[in-house]
């Protein structure tokens, strides 16, 4: 759960960041778009019965760590972008300690087939 | 008395497998009040935006909150988008009160349409939020707020749905009718005794 909150911290410095750091387009741009959506994300996993939507956040993490080649930052903004991508990375891979039980979650909705069981 | 042999429920409440129940009023009173404190913002922007209110309240952004609110895209709709939000709140409001302490089971169809009414909300939110910078290079104090409640409401409305949704795969696995359980008819039947007359109908 704190993984996520830290997460939560991640997308709203990707928001605040342009500002702060003084960077414009196409770092900026990129950032106002992922910040919320890292947020978001976030914010809905900190609940552990939807904890695996962190993974989400992975593509995100990935992202923030290609960006700066493919939309080709400046220095600032790509070590911010490369810093928030491996911080995001490491957090949205916990997937901490649930101790609520949730009947089986989201899995149990989907029929039991025996020949595709693992 | 437990015929089947499962495993009973810690209390008639608590789905089974279920540590806690996610239909508790303690669960579900937290996502009505941040869902009313949504309609309350909603509302305020609503009449700023049909011209009710002359200033707005605005602590960071400046001119921020005047820009969004009376950007295109707030005008997209015939309605100002605030004033959907606003009945978008209440929605939340109203199902996430409706059924007692065993509407996962009782009411299914009020948990889903709360997840319904929940799940959308926050992602036009979040839409909006990244709308704001990128198109205006503006931010909004009260947009952001509301968008932040309308994503807080979205993980703790999940547990409900997932427990109604399981409710009715078990009754769908069990051979009942789904579509009465979503409605929560035939509930007046012993659990125990349910399971094989229904065995029979369907074989």
């Amino acid at each position: 759960m704190l993984a996520q909150l830290a997460c939560v911290l991640v997308g709203l410095w990707l928001m605040a960041a342009p500002a702060i750091l003084g960077y414009g387009d196409p770092a900026r741009a990129s950032d106002r778009v992922v910040g919320p959506l890292v947020a978001a994300v976030a914010c809905i996993a900190t609940w552990a019965v939807v904890r695996d939507l962190r993974r989400v956040n992975l593509l995100a993490a990935a992202w923030l760590l290609l960006a700066p080649w493919v939309l080709g930052y400046g220095l600032a903004p790509a070590i911010n972008s490369i810093v928030a991508g491996v911080l995001l990375a490491a957090l949205a891979s916990r997937g901490g300690h649930v101790t609520q039980r949730f009947g089986g979650g989201w899995r149990a909705l989907w029929p039991r087939r025996p020949e595709r069981a693992r | 008395m437990n015929v089947s042999g499962r495993p009973r429920p810690a209390s008639d409440e608590t789905p089974p497998g279920w540590t806690t129940n996610p239909s508790s009023w303690s669960q579900r009173l937290p996502i009505v009040a941040l869902a009313l404190a949504g309609v309350a913002i909603a509302t305020y922007l609503a009449l700023y935006q049909l011209g009710l209110i002359a200033t707005l309240w605005e602590p960071f952004f400046g001119a921020g909150s005047r820009i969004i609110l009376e950007s295109s895209v707030s005008r997209v709709l015939p309605v100002p988008d605030a004033a959907l939000g606003a009945l978008g709140y209440l929605a939340d409001a109203i199902t996430g009160v409706v059924g007692g302490r065993a509407r996962w089971r009782t009411m299914p169809w009020i948990v889903v349409l709360f997840g319904v009414a929940v799940g959308p909300l926050g992602a036009i939110s979040v839409l909006l939020v990244i709308l704001q910078p990128v198109l205006f290079d503006a931010w909004c104090t009260l947009c952001l707020a509301s968008a932040v409640i309308s994503v807080a409401m979205i993980g703790p409305a999940l547990d409900e749905v997932l427990a109604s949704l399981q409710h009715l795969r078990r009754e769908h696995d069990a051979g009942g009718a789904v579509w009465r359980a979503f409605w929560g008819l035939g509930e007046d039947r012993p659990a125990d005794a349910r399971e094989p007359a229904r065995r029979r109908h369907v074989g």
